[in-house]
C-alpha cells in the first residue's frame, strides 16, 4: 500500500518533470530558464550541454519504476537489465557531463555553483560505481551505489519541490530561494539515502 | 527573513469590481503607447506668447462618481495650453495614458482667463474642461465633466501648478516608494500584498547599467518599479493602475506629459529595460511554481 502511494505520488512528479521538458520544444536560446541566462548562451558549449541535460537527464526517471520492485527484478530480470542500461548510460555519458558543464555556470553565484557541480560529480561517480560492482556481480554494493545515484536523480524533483514550499512559506528574494534549494535538493536525498543503506547493512 | 508579503487584513486602496474610466491592463506599458500614435501629441513646450501657456500639472479628484463602481479617485493629470487665437485657446491633457486635445473658447478679465474647452467627443472619455487661469500665480483651476453619463466617474476637479517639463536621468525615486503596496495586487485567498522594497531604490536604471547580478535577487515588483521609472522619467502616462497609483501618488517630480516615449530612451535605458523585463519575466513565470 505505501509502496503503491509512493509510486503514485512519483508519477505526478514525473508528470511535472516531463511537463518542464517539453516547455523547451521547440528548443531555443530564449526559452523559459534560458530567459535569465542570456550571459552564458553566447558560450558555444553552454546551450548544447543545457539541451543535453534537459532531454536526456529526463530519461533517468523511469528508473524509479522499474528497478526498485523485487517481484519484477525477479520476474522479468530483463527488464531490469534493460532499462538499467538506459539509466547508466543516460547519465554517464550525457546528463551527469551535461550537468556538470551548466553546474560551472548556475545563477546564484559561487555557493550554487558548488553545489550543483558537486551533484553532477557525485552522481557520475555513484552511478559509475553501481555499474562496476554489478558487472562484476557484487549486487549488494552494486545495490547501495544504485540508492545514492537515485537519490542524486531525484534531486531534479526534490530541488524543485524545495523551491515551491519555501516561496510559499517565506516568499524569499529569488535567488536566495535557488541558493537554499541547490544544497537542500540533493543533500537531504543523500542523507537519506545513506539511513537506508544503514538499515539494509545492519544485520 | 525579508518578505515582501505582509498579512494585512484588507486595507484597501479599492475594490477590484469590473473595469472602466480611463484605465488598462497592459502588462507592457510602451505597446499600450502604440495604440494611441494617431492622437499623439509630441510633448514640445508649448510657447508663451499670450503669458498663459505651458503645462499645468497635478491631481485630477473624483467629484461626481457612481461609487459602485471601480474608479480611481485621483489621477495625476497634466493639462497643457499649447496656444492661443483671438477667440479660441487650444491644449491638451495627459492622464491615466490618455491623451486627449482639446480647444474652446476664451474671456480675459485683467490676469483672470477663463476658458471652456471640449475634447472631440470621439473617445468614450472624452468631456468639456471648464476652467481659470491666473498669468501671475499660472495655477489653473477648475472642473472637467463626462460627455457620458454613465461613466463612474462623470465629474472631476483639479487645482494645477504651471510646471516645466525636462527629462533628468539622474532624478531618483523618493524614500517613500519603499514599503508601497502594489495597487491592485491585493490577495483575497491569503490576504497578502505585493509591497515595494529598499531594492526599488537601489540603483536607477536611466544612469546605471545594470548587470544581472544586481538584480537577479530581486522581486517581481520592485524590477517593475525600476523599470517604469525610466519611463517615468520621460514623461510617460500610465495606463494600468498598478504603476500609475505609485507614480501619480508618491512621486512629486513625476509629471505625465506623453504616451509614446519610445525615441526618446537613451541606450543605456533601452538595455537596463531589456534586461529588468526578462526578469520580471522569468519570475511572473516561474517563481512560485514547481521548477527553477
Amino acid at each position: 500500500m505505501l509502496w503503491w502511494s509512493l509510486l503514485l505520488v512519483y508519477t505526478f512528479f514525473c508528470i511535472l518533470m516531463l511537463g518542464i521538458v517539453l516547455q523547451y520544444i521547440p528548443a531555443g536560446p530564449d526559452t523559459a530558464f534560458l530567459g535569465i541566462k542570456q550571459d552564458y548562451i553566447e558560450l558555444p558549449w553552454y546551450l548544447p550541454a543545457f539541451y543535453i541535460h534537459v532531454f536526456t537527464a529526463i530519461l533517468a526517471l523511469p528508473a524509479g519504476f522499474t528497478q526498485f520492485q523485487k517481484k519484477l527484478r525477479r520476474k522479468h530480470p530483463a527488464v531490469h537489465r534493460f532499462n538499467g542500461r538506459v539509466y547508466v548510460f543516460m547519465i554517464l555519458l550525457f546528463g551527469a557531463p551535461s550537468g556538470l558543464v551548466i553546474g560551472v555556470y548556475a545563477n546564484g553565484g559561487v555557493s550554487s555553483q558548488i553545489a550543483f557541480v558537486l551533484l553532477a560529480m557525485l552522481w557520475w561517480w555513484f552511478t559509475w560505481q553501481a555499474f562496476v560492482k554489478a558487472k562484476k556481480g557484487l549486487f549488494r554494493a552494486h545495490r547501495i551505489f544504485m540508492i545514492r545515484s537515485f537519490a542524486l536523480t531525484l534531486s531534479a524533483i526534490t530541488l524543485r519541490a524545495w523551491k515551491y514550499v519555501i516561496v510559499a512559506a517565506f516568499h524569499p528574494h529569488p535567488m536566495d530561494a535557488y541558493r537554499i534549494v541547490a544544497w537542500l535538493g540533493w543533500t537531504l536525498n543523500l542523507l537519506i539515502a545513506e539511513l537506508i543503506i544503514y538499515q539494509i547493512r545492519r544485520p | 527573513m525579508r518578505t515582501c508579503l505582509f498579512l494585512f487584513p484588507a486595507i484597501l486602496l479599492a475594490s477590484c469590481a469590473g473595469n472602466n474610466e480611463r484605465t488598462g491592463s497592459e502588462p507592457d506599458e510602451l505597446s499600450a503607447s502604440l495604440m494611441l500614435e494617431t492622437n499623439y501629441i509630441k510633448p514640445a513646450a508649448p510657447v508663451m506668447v499670450y503669458g498663459i501657456e505651458g503645462y499645468y500639472t497635478g491631481f485630477f479628484e473624483a467629484e461626481e462618481f457612481d461609487a459602485n463602481k471601480n474608479y480611481m479617485w485621483s489621477n495625476k493629470i497634466t493639462v497643457s495650453i499649447d496656444s492661443l487665437s483671438e477667440t479660441t485657446l487650444y491644449g491638451h491633457s495627459v492622464v491615466a495614458g490618455n491623451v486627449r486635445p482639446f480647444s474652446g473658447t476664451y474671456n480675459r478679465a485683467d490676469k483672470t482667463w477663463q476658458a471652456t474647452v471640449s475634447e472631440p467627443g470621439d473617445d468614450r472619455y472624452d468631456g468639456v474642461f471648464t476652467f481659470s487661469v491666473h498669468s501671475d500665480s499660472l495655477v489653473l483651476r477648475g472642473t472637467w465633466t463626462a460627455n457620458d453619463k454613465k461613466l463612474a466617474v462623470t465629474k472631476r476637479k483639479y487645482q494645477l501648478e504651471h510646471r516645466v517639463f525636462g527629462y533628468d536621468p539622474n532624478i531618483d525615486l523618493p524614500e517613500d516608494v519603499t514599503y508601497t503596496k502594489l495597487y491592485g495586487s491585493y490577495n483575497e485567498e491569503d490576504e497578502s500584498v505585493e509591497a515595494i522594497t529598499e531594492d526599488a531604490l537601489r540603483f536607477n536604471p536611466s544612469v546605471t547599467l545594470l548587470k544581472k547580478e544586481d538584480i537577479e535577487n530581486m522581486y517581481q515588483g520592485d524590477l517593475e518599479v525600476m523599470r517604469n521609472s525610466i519611463y517615468a522619467r520621460h514623461g510617460y502616462s500610465f495606463r494600468n493602475r498598478r504603476m500609475r497609483f505609485l507614480f501619480d501618488q508618491l512621486v512629486d517630480w513625476y509629471m505625465p506629459v506623453s504616451v509614446n516615449i519610445t525615441g526618446e530612451l537613451t541606450d543605456l535605458e533601452k538595455k537596463n529595460i531589456d534586461l529588468l523585463k526578462r526578469y520580471e519575466a522569468h519570475a511572473e513565470k516561474y517563481y512560485d511554481v514547481f521548477g527553477r
